[in-house]
């Protein structure tokens, strides 16, 4: 039985409701005006084809939003030079808990012009994990296979990578703001696709949960591709994976554009990729020097 | 007039099949279990795949076509003989077609040879491997007749050969893997799990095997419906209520449960329930204009408890 369908949840979710500040309804209410102008291909029952269903994407937003203007105090810098159509979003990866995806995705939405609904590439886990998974594929995400990738793109979508991947995001903190060595796939993916590239940097994300150690090993055991030590976790248990309420600031680069043939040699393809990689780093390294502070 | 002989004949879909052939073929039938009321201009022989009789069946009727649906997919049967049926069958079978002048085949396998994985991409195509035995190795045999009947179209060129692959069917009448499912008082799914499922209406399969026989089709094709919903909105529209239990639980419950014959599938068919498995079937519509004609809505409001 669906619990959200019954009457009494209904009448608590209204009494809940009305009790919530005014800020809060707003940005619901911005939320759903803001979704409603996105098209989407949803069937009968409100679900798109791969799993995307509008109504949990507005439910999943709130919180996100909540983060992005209170919590993390989100800037954003040159999103109106993200093209409206097919585009990759490229970005560092840091933090232990990927809010960072969570935060560019909200940009995309509170933000761009048209807004976007940006579909994140996960890692091949992420379906084995139980909630994680629908929660994911109800909200955009899909297993980051080429293919799914390819799909993506070719209907329009924005779609965001995360070329660090594990590297990234699990890194201790003596590494902030060092890029870890980018995958190659999202470069063939783009020339395959003839997709601009918007090379992304995000400051902040690297301060949120400093990392002192990564256990790999340990983390196996629970069937995740890390286990990272910080100076939270797992010291103060769940509680530990809560961030630092860093400031974040989200810098997004002038578009660019490459020619080629998709099954070049590594070789080559690593030259673009370098291209982009060299265009992050430059965003990062502006972003911060000229940002008043990690948590201002 | 042009004479087919379809395999299964007296299963649900070979009925429906038999159906829609018959005003415009002559229709013959061989199937193990008889078929009593079958209309009249339908013969239907009890015979056996694997057994003379049925090549005695090709030999003097000489049909123009088959279409092959003699398959055992539930694990109601003992392992060995299912193996027998399907693999077997399927290769004496494909013997007989070319010996006896067979000028077109038409073999239902389905889309679970692709496998329940972590890692398959959303609609694949027919390129993708059929990986179903890594996980779920008590449908290997169906795995094995898609493969026979996938490199019989190359072998054969002589003979016109389609494999078509379709998504979980369901309808008023036929008893799929997954209208069985669906019809438990209550329904398991895995907790933290709702993977998009995609359906077609039994008379849409119907169509297009037909489709396939009359345009001459060859090659391999996944053949899809209206559509995809996650697996709870399906229990919930064909009227079913779910019981949710935790994957640690459900697995070795139903393992156990099976040994005893108390529950109807596998391990290995547990996947499905966890991960998506969606077809594309963009070759199949480049190839025939047919399109489905019941919608997700009307699929699941045909289907009877």
């Amino acid at each position: 039985m669906d619990i959200t369908r019954s009457g009494w949840f209904r009448a608590a979710r209204d009494l809940f409701g009305s009790m919530l500040p005014l800020s809060i309804r707003d940005i619901e209410e911005e939320i759903a005006e803001r979704l409603a102008r996105i098209p989407t291909k949803t069937n009968e029952y409100g679900y798109d084809p791969h799993g995307l269903h509008v109504a949990s994407v507005r439910r999943a937003m709130l919180p996100s939003a909540l983060l992005y203007r209170y919590y993390f105090r989100v800037e954003s810098f040159g999103i109106e030079g993200v093209p409206p159509d097919r585009v990759l979003l490229i970005a560092n990866h840091a933090g232990q808990l990927p809010f960072d995806a969570a935060m560019l995705a909200a940009a995309m939405l509170l933000e761009a012009e048209p807004p976007r609904v940006a579909r994140g590439m996960g890692e091949y886990w992420i379906p084995q994990l139980p909630w994680v998974s629908v929660v994911a594929a109800r909200t955009g995400a899909l297993v980051g296979t080429p293919e799914n990738c390819v799909a993506m793109l070719e209907a329009g979508e924005c779609v965001m990578v995360f070329p660090e991947g594990v590297r990234g995001i699990n890194k201790p903190f003596s590494k902030r703001y060092e890029l870890q060595r980018f995958g190659l796939g999202f470069m063939r993916l783009a020339l395959e696709t003839r997709t601009p590239i918007v090379p992304v940097a995000i400051v902040g994300s690297e301060e949120q949960q400093p990392g002192l150690a990564n256990l790999p090993r340990l983390g196996k055991v629970f069937g995740m591709p890390a286990f990272p030590i910080t100076l939270t976790f797992p010291w103060l248990g769940p509680l530990g994976i809560l961030p630092l309420p860093v400031k974040y600031r989200i810098h997004f680069g002038k578009p660019l554009r490459f020619d080629g043939d998709p099954s070049e040699e590594d070789a080559d393809i690593e030259r673009r990729v370098e291209v982009v990689t060299r265009a992050i780093a430059d965003l990062l390294e502006r972003g911060r020097h000229d940002r008043s502070g990690i948590f201002t | 007039m042009e004479k087919v002989l379809i395999t299964g004949i007296s299963g649900a879909q070979g009925r429906l099949l038999a159906r829609r052939l018959a005003a415009k073929c002559a229709v013959l039938g061989a199937d193990r279990h008889p078929w009593p009321m079958h209309p009249p201009g339908v013969e239907v022989h009890p015979v056996d795949l694997r057994k003379k009789r049925f090549e005695n069946l090709l030999r003097t009727e000489r049909p123009d076509a088959v279409v092959h649906l003699g398959f055992i997919r539930h694990f109601r049967t003992d392992p060995g003989v299912r193996h027998d049926v399907n693999v077997l069958g399927t290769k004496q079978l494909l013997d007989h077609c070319t010996r006896y002048g067979v000028e077109r085949l038409v073999v239902v396998s389905s889309g679970y040879v692709y496998g329940a994985f972590p890692e398959n991409p959303y609609y694949m195509d027919e390129d993708r491997p059929l990986s179903a035995s890594r996980s779920y190795p008590e449908i290997r045999d169906l795995v094995e007749v898609d493969a026979l009947a996938s490199a019989f179209i190359w072998r054969h060129p002589e003979i016109r050969t389609s494999v078509l692959r379709p998504v979980n069917v369901l309808g008023p009448t036929v008893h799929s893997m997954i209208a069985e499912y669906l019809r438990l008082s209550r329904v398991p799914t895995m907790m933290g799990f709702n993977p998009m499922m995609q359906f077609i209406h039994e008379d849409d399969l119907t169509e297009a095997i037909a489709r396939t026989l009359e345009d001459r089709l060859r090659g391999v094709f996944n053949v899809v419906g209206s559509g995809a919903v996650p697996l709870h909105t399906a229990i919930r529209e064909t009227g079913g209520r779910k019981l949710s239990l935790p994957e640690p639980l459900f697995r070795p419950l139903f393992d156990r449960l099976f040994g005893l014959g108390l529950w109807p599938y596998p391990a290995g068919a547990l996947d499905f329930l966890k991960y998506p498995v969606t077809l594309s079937g963009r070759r199949f519509r480049e190839a025939c204009d047919v399109r489905p004609e019941y919608g997700l809505e009307e699929i699941f409001s045909s289907f009877r408890r």
